[in-house]
């Protein structure tokens, strides 16, 4: 499948899938379980929200999705207690998987999550979307309900509803646009199809989240395309356009010290690929300006980018979700 | 660790054999029995709250009470002529038709941001409480009905109104009720605030805006000033207006606007009020002096002032003595609401006009307000949803008919 195939036949809207009922039930034949992880750090304004409106749409009314689960970094505000009190299950990740230590990231909570959720198909929503809508899950598992063949959906937000000249340009963010797409354009020419390959929102098979590293930090969204495509080829992949989302907005320095991390996790896979060799190691730290009382100062930002191997190579997971694969004695 | 909601405890039913009116002490136990329900009363809350619809303007919150009253099986649902939301549960006999109805539209303009945050004990956001909340349990009450077992031999007919505020005038309503092919025997009101609402008679009402425009300079006669001016000699003749301690009326001015800069003479003014008296013929005398008055001060200032009463409301209510004013005591108090009468404001004159006993309900705390979004909280939300269920089984019963 070529890029433009692929993006003629691989991009969807949420809207087709808008027949959540068939949705369920399509689920249900096919025998499979979805698992709604919400990632969070200290998100009590919005938090709440998105447990009453998605577990009463896909929960309660329709049963789209088996289990709710919010996986906290470690939430100095009532994140944890708002979302308990609603319903969902609430996990912190540093009382997980202690066995393999603590790391603090979001990568570190969708990798926790594969541990700790029973899905065979795993939603990742980020906690701080304001206009949180069902189509945020629906929109997602949708095309993996439909397609066997996709194993890794995308979400991506446009409106191309009204444009007054034949085409218009479209794209992601700041650090999409100046720093992944260029470097997609590169070194994975195909990943380049994917509109917004930064979106907080995804939605995948076990069977191929589980075979992946995680890096914990930034580049958690970046590592996952391409180790997916990597493994799978573009055809795995697809997307949906989930119209708009509200959100906080980042200022250009925080989004500096988030292309740091993308890149070394870029380098990180062309040096393991042989695409690239580095005569030595990267370091971590990232230094920015600020002035403080009219003097200008460097800070260090220290940057690592640890990555969690794939989950499979970890016993308990093996124990827990592939009892036979385990040798005995090991 | 993994936290998940409590086993909640089987509702017992309305009618516990041998016991006939004991369903009375059951009403306690709705609550509970209602609490699996609760985040899609507050998911419909919310939804319904993030959707703008000042009056004129609910149409993407009829689509939705369409939509939720189809998904749970309502057999007739849609649009009247006039872009009410109408849904209708039939009855096992359809001895009687009981409207529940909550207005849609509200105060807030479209360009307000309409996002709605909900906290552990409370949500946050522009209208939710006048009247969100009120829409969103009027769409989840079939489903209410339906999860808690009750089949009612009543008809309810479900009713989300529009242009009920400002110059709206209750006009959606109005043409439903003069239109219906289904006539009502009882009506129940439902507005999100506050818990203990219990309104049974509504006092007349007239609201009008009185607009001065200077005429072209040419055209002025001696005497003629700018409008904020005259404007001002009608507040001052508004205000020696006598008006009686009983009947209870008072007049108000709400509103005024005028003028565009320091240096700059107005040529328009208008204000905004409103009068309430227990007695319609006060309201029609105090109606009656005003348009003298603004007649007078157009001659005698040279302007073009006018009166405009766009909004009227008929005194009057059913009695306290009424058994469903008691009934509705009695399920106030299986569920400790403590009870807070007066004349409501609501949609409530409609049916009391056309002779239909009817009552004003609110689900929970909460604090309504013009300059920052409303509260409503979480916790009472299923004690006033089980307050408005108990009160149609006392209707659904008979209890409440007059002997």
């Amino acid at each position: 499948m070529n890029r433009d195939q692929w993006l003629a036949e691989r991009t969807f809207h949420h809207s087709n899938f808008w027949d959540i009922k068939w949705l369920v039930q399509e689920k249900e034949r096919q025998g499979l379980t979805i698992s709604l992880c919400l990632p969070a750090l200290n998100e009590a304004a919005t938090i709440g929200k998105e447990i009453v409106i998605l577990k009463s749409e896909l929960k309660d009314r329709y049963p789209l999705i088996d289990e709710i689960a919010v996986i906290d970094s470690g939430s100095t505000d009532e994140t944890r207690e708002i979302a308990a009190s609603f319903g969902a299950d609430v996990y912190l990740a540093e009382e997980q998987l202690t066995e393999c230590g603590d790391r603090k990231g979001k990568g570190e909570n969708l990798w926790k999550a594969l541990h700790l959720l029973k899905g065979d198909l795993i939603v990742y929503v980020d906690s701080d979307i304001n206009n949180i809508h069902p189509r945020f899950v629906y929109g997602l598992v949708g095309p993996l309900i439909r397609d066997p063949d996709i194993h890794y959906v995308k979400a991506f937000y446009d409106r191309p509803l009204a444009f007054s000249t034949g085409y218009r340009p479209t794209g992601g963010g700041r650090v999409t646009e100046i720093l992944v797409r260029p470097l997609f354009s590169l070194f994975y020419p195909d990943l380049t199809a994917i509109i917004q390959p930064l979106s907080g929102e995804y939605a995948g098979r076990r069977s191929i989240l589980e075979q992946i590293p995680f890096p914990v930090g930034y580049g958690v969204e970046t590592a996952m395309l391409i180790d997916i495509y990597e493994k799978m080829g573009l055809s795995a992949f697809a997307q949906t356009d989930l119209d708009t989302r509200v959100h906080r907005n980042q200022e250009t320095i925080a989004l500096g010290r988030m292309a740091f991390g993308i890149l070394r996790t870029f380098f990180n896979r062309l040096t393991r690929q042989q695409r690239l060799q580095l005569q030595e190691i990267l370091p971590t730290i990232m230094r920015q300006h600020q002035v403080d009382d009219g003097k200008f100062k460097l800070i260090d930002y220290n940057i690592e980018e640890f990555e969690r191997p794939p989950i499979i190579e970890i016993d308990s997971y093996m124990q827990k979700f592939h009892p036979s694969d385990v040798e005995v004695g090991s | 660790m993994g936290e998940s909601v409590p086993a909640v405890p089987e509702w017992p039913g309305v009618a516990p054999p041998g016991r006939r009116d004991e369903w009375f002490e059951n009403i306690a136990g709705l609550p509970a029995a209602l609490q699996p329900l609760r985040e899609e009363i507050l998911a419909n809350l919310v939804l319904l709250g993030q959707i703008p619809a000042p009056t004129g303007e609910e149409s993407d919150r009829v689509r939705f009470l369409l939509d939720r009253f189809v998904e749970c099986g309502l057999p007739e649902a849609g649009e009247d002529e006039a872009g009410n939301a109408v849904g209708l549960l039939p009855g096992e006999t359809g001895q009687r038709t009981i409207v529940v109805v909550s207005h849609l539209d509200t105060i807030v303009p479209r360009t307000v941001d309409h996002n709605v945050t909900v906290q552990q004990d409370l949500i946050t956001g522009p209208g939710v409480s006048d009247n969100s909340l009120g829409a969103a349990v009027v769409s989840m009450l079939p489903v209410c009905l339906q999860k808690l077992g009750i089949r009612l031999d009543s008809n309810v007919k479900l009713l989300g109104t529009v242009q009920s505020l400002e110059r709206g005038n209750h006009a959606g309503l109005k043409f439903h009720m003069d239109h219906t092919t289904l006539p009502a025997q009882y009506a129940i009101c439902v507005e999100g605030v506050p818990l203990g609402r219990l309104n049974f008679f509504s006092i007349g009402t007239i609201r009008g805006d009185i607009t001065c425009d200077v005429r072209p300079e040419v055209s002025r006669s001696f005497g003629s000033e700018n409008a904020v001016v005259v404007l001002n000699q009608i507040i001052n003749r508004m205000l020696k207006i006598e008006v009686p301690t009983r009947p209870f009326t008072r007049i108000s001015i709400g509103k005024i606007r005028a003028g565009l800069s320091y240096d700059v003479e107005p040529d328009h003014a208008e204000l905004g009020f409103e009068v309430n008296s227990h007695d319609d013929a006060m309201i029609e005398r105090v109606r009656q002096e005003l348009e003298d008055i603004v007649s007078e001060m157009a001659a005698r200032h040279a302007v073009d002032a006018r009166l405009d009463c766009f909004f009227q409301r008929k005194a009057g209510g059913i009695p306290f003595s009424h058994p469903l004013v008691k009934q509705a005591l009695m399920v106030m108090e299986q569920l400790d609401i403590e009870p807070d009468q007066g004349h409501s404001p609501s949609e409530l004159s409609e049916f009391i006009a056309r002779g239909i006993p009817a009552l004003t309900l609110g689900i929970t705390t909460g604090e309504k307000h013009r300059k920052k979004p409303d509260h409503v909280m979480i916790e009472p939300i299923l004690r006033g949803v089980a307050q408005l269920i108990g009160v149609l089984l006392a209707i659904d019963k008979g209890n409440c008919d007059e002997p």
